[in-house]
């Protein structure tokens, strides 16, 4: 079996949840099954510039091919100019608008789409569906594809050209159920053959710190949030939150926020900003926590609620956000909040008990181990990739193709 | 086949039950403190906006309570203007200016607050009316068709051939529900038809019904664990080859198999296959009908009431009795869109089809 994934940027210091979800995908599929995996992709690492930093060409990185291409130009500041009309209404954009959009949005890389067009790849699978090699390879693959959408409930999803994009998949793989009713709902395509797939995680590999420690606060008790420090994320937003909290309820408590810095959130006794860490740290840090906070509203998935939960620690996620919600309610591993107030029960009630604490870090660590430790989702995404090499041989031998009959006609 | 499964495990009914608990005890709370007015109105006003600004597109996840909580927090608009400054004297000449303006600005702020008021207000007298509807609705409303099983569902019952004679002739996927352990999946797939399922009666927690490693039996297919209504809204108009119903339409009330059928003939492709398999209405009657025939809204149509059904919307139909006279097979084809619309037009005059929510 020889599997292709496209995606934007692609290797380790990427750190963007989709192109993880690719890699990691790719590398399992080699070490499980000996496949043969390539990967198509730009020379970027930046998802704003879109600068070619790495060098065109391939290589081999954890046993998968990368086959990198130049991106044609960055992402210009026509972009936010055309993104800031078309946001307002996505539905009624024009086709040709919504054209504009995904070539701005870039990577431009139709040398890539080229390779791919040619590929010997028995299944292609694009990841995510919001930039131009995934638009532009999904009308021109010849073998069967497989769209992982990676959606947000966001105007692009809703522009008109993203349509195309899904229906021209022959399968598709969702990271939750409530990304599987969002993409069905914007785009009707339940009848595609889909799968709940979410994303691997792997053994906690603790680097032997306090948490307390690494943070300088000693003994304090503290929440933390992991990820990108930024206003999309929900961190101005939980950080004036916690502020009001500690304002309103004094105590030792403190707020670690764990991932690049983008957004400024002021200056806090009580909050800590460790900017990136490495793999050690993060899971030293998860591992000493009261809780994790997820604050985002826009997560198709959220790998780091599942890292807590191995950590056996309850969570407390933004009820807006559908995926972070419902990993919660099914796991029983987690509470939410809509508003401040609710922000602070809950959060009152996490600190006040221990035992509830307790039970919801052990039901998350359960539901984990259940569905998303790796070698489950690697076994399962492997036979769903059979399966739809399968379905479309049988739909060529029906159509009475021998070879690669022209697709998407 | 290979496994393609509908999503995470998930934990015990009693565990969820507890965690509803808690949430429903942390509501509680906030509704207590909210009534103690603890927290500032323009605070608690500022903090919901910084809590929604990125929120999802549809807004998903929130109740019209707590819409009309923030529209309530957001009706007063403040002329009075923060002053503070980050540049030295710029705090002065912001109060200046905000006094000189204060007799426009504030006129203004108070006619759109004045609007805003009146618009809350409407709509809470809407969300009222509507709170009363929906209780009135509720005594009145028609209770879920229950999925009947019977004996002829099985790979060996009569109607399997003919069924799968006529699926093989259709161009794009076929859909079975209801589908329970994939037993209708098994000879589609293995006459070479792409086809998949829906078993409603796993709904999403393996509580009731079929559960899915039952289901699955070692063979596993492609099957959702959803309502028909609710797939077929999310199907792109004119894209199924084929859609197998059994045990699903029996015990629907008229209402439910109108739209059940309106909207199954507008996502078949042209040439695809209606396939209906019903109880007979004698059966139902009797004392061998199952028990849930009691507990559904609507009792089973008469073969040709189908055949007259499906002709109006434009489909050639023919029924096809069992061989003990309990069951019967209805066998339909979209002939061409002309046909299709020209019956839904007929319909539209007696009163319109039920709204497709979808488009």
């Amino acid at each position: 079996m020889k599997v292709a994934f496209v995606t934007p940027r692609y290797g380790a210091e990427v750190t963007g949840g989709a192109e993880t979800g690719a890699r990691q995908l790719a590398e399992h599929l080699v070490a499980t099954f000996g496949w043969e995996v390539e990967a198509y992709t730009s020379c970027a690492l930046d998802l704003i510039s879109w600068a070619n930093v790495l060098p065109a060409g391939t290589s081999v990185s954890n046993g998968v091919w990368v086959h990198r291409f130049e991106a044609v130009g960055g992402r210009p500041k026509a972009f936010f100019e055309l993104d800031g009309r078309l946001r307002v209404a996505p539905r009624h954009a024009s086709r040709s608008d919504a054209e504009r959009w995904v070539e701005l949005n870039g990577p431009v890389v139709p040398a890539l789409v080229d390779a791919l067009e040619v590929s010997d790849a028995d299944v292609v699978a694009f990841y995510p569906y919001l930039f131009y090699p995934t638009v532009m390879g999904i009308a021109r693959v010849q073998a069967p594809s497989v769209l992982h959408p990676a959606a947000h409930d966001e105007p692009a999803l809703y522009l008109p050209v993203f349509k195309d994009v899904y229906r021209r998949a022959d399968a598709i793989c969702y990271h939750s159920q409530a990304e599987r009713r969002l993409v069905q709902r914007v785009h009707q395509v339940a009848d595609r053959p889909q799968i709940v797939l979410g994303l691997g995680v792997g053994r906690p590999l603790e680097g032997g710190r306090r948490g307390g420690d690494i943070l300088g606060i000693g003994d304090r008790p503290y929440i933390v949030c992991v990820g990108r420090v930024d206003a999309h994320k929900g961190s101005t937003m939980l950080a004036r939150f916690f502020q009001l909290f500690k304002e309103r309820n004094p105590g030792p408590l403190a707020l670690a926020f764990v991932g690049t810095q983008v957004a400024d959130l002021g200056e806090h006794d009580d909050i800590v900003i460790t900017g990136a860490v490495d793999e050690g740290t993060k899971w030293d840090l998860l591992r000493d926590a009261v809780a994790l906070v997820s604050p985002s509203a826009l997560e198709s998935f959220s790998l780091v609620l599942m890292e807590a939960w191995q950590q056996a620690r309850p969570v407390l996620v933004n009820a807006l956000c559908d995926p972070t919600r419902e990993h919660c309610q099914r796991s029983g591993g987690g509470l939410w909040f809509s508003s401040y107030r609710h922000f602070e029960a809950a959060l009152n009630r996490l600190l006040s008990d221990p035992l509830l604490r307790q039970v919801l870090g052990s039901r998350g660590k359960a539901y984990v181990e259940q569905n998303y430790e790796w070698p489950v989702v690697i076994e399962r995404y492997a036979s769903f990739l059979e399966a739809v090499v399968e379905r479309d041989r049988s739909h060529r031998k029906h159509l009475g193709f021998k070879d690669s009959p022209l697709r998407h006609e | 086949m290979s496994v393609l499964g509908d999503g995470p495990e998930v934990a015990p009914p009693d565990a969820r039950r507890q965690l509803e608990q808690v949430m429903a005890e942390i509501e509680e709370e906030v509704r207590r403190r909210r009534l103690s007015g603890d927290l500032p109105l323009h605070v608690e006003k500022e903090l919901d906006e910084l809590f929604v600004r990125h929120a999802p597109v549809s807004g998903a996840g929130r109740g019209i309570d707590d819409v009309l909580a923030m529209v309530d927090r957001s009706t007063f608009v403040d002329p009075v203007v923060p002053i503070a400054s980050q540049k030295s004297g710029g705090a002065l000449v912001k109060r200046a200016v905000r006094q000189l303006t204060l007799w426009y600005v504030g006129f203004v702020s108070h006619q759109v607050s004045q609007f805003a008021s009146a618009t809350s207000r409407a709509l809470h007298v809407i969300a009222e009316e509507l709170d009363d509807l929906s209780d009135r609705l509720d005594a009145q409303r028609v209770v879920s068709p229950r999925i009947i099983q019977w004996q002829t569902h099985r790979e060996d019952a009569w109607w399997v051939d003919l069924a799968t004679e006529a699926l093989g002739q259709t161009s794009g996927r076929v859909l079975h529900a209801a589908a329970g352990d994939g037993w209708l999946l098994g000879r589609l797939h293995a006459a070479d038809i792409d086809a998949y399922g829906l078993e409603p009666r796993v709904l999403g927690d393996g509580e009731a019904g079929v559960a899915p490693k039952e289901r699955t039996q070692g063979v596993a297919f492609d099957i959702r664990d959803e309502s028909v209504v609710d797939h077929l809204r999310a199907v792109a108009p004119g894209t199924l080859g084929g859609l197998v119903l059994s045990g699903v339409v029996d015990g629907m009330s008229p209402g439910q198999r109108q739209q059940l059928v309106e909207l199954s003939v507008d996502r078949l492709t042209e040439g695809g296959q209606l396939l209906v398999h019903s109880l007979s209405p004698t059966i139902w009657d009797s004392e061998l009908a199952p028990p849930e025939a009691d507990l559904c809204p609507g009792r089973p149509l008469r073969p040709r009431s189908w055949e007259q059904l499906l002709g109006e919307l434009g489909l050639s139909a023919r029924a096809l009795d069992g061989p003990r006279g309990e069951d019967y097979l209805v066998i339909a084809t979209v002939r061409d869109s002309g046909q299709r619309w020209q019956g839904r037009s007929m319909r539209d005059l007696r009163g319109g089809p039920i709204r497709d929510r979808s488009r």
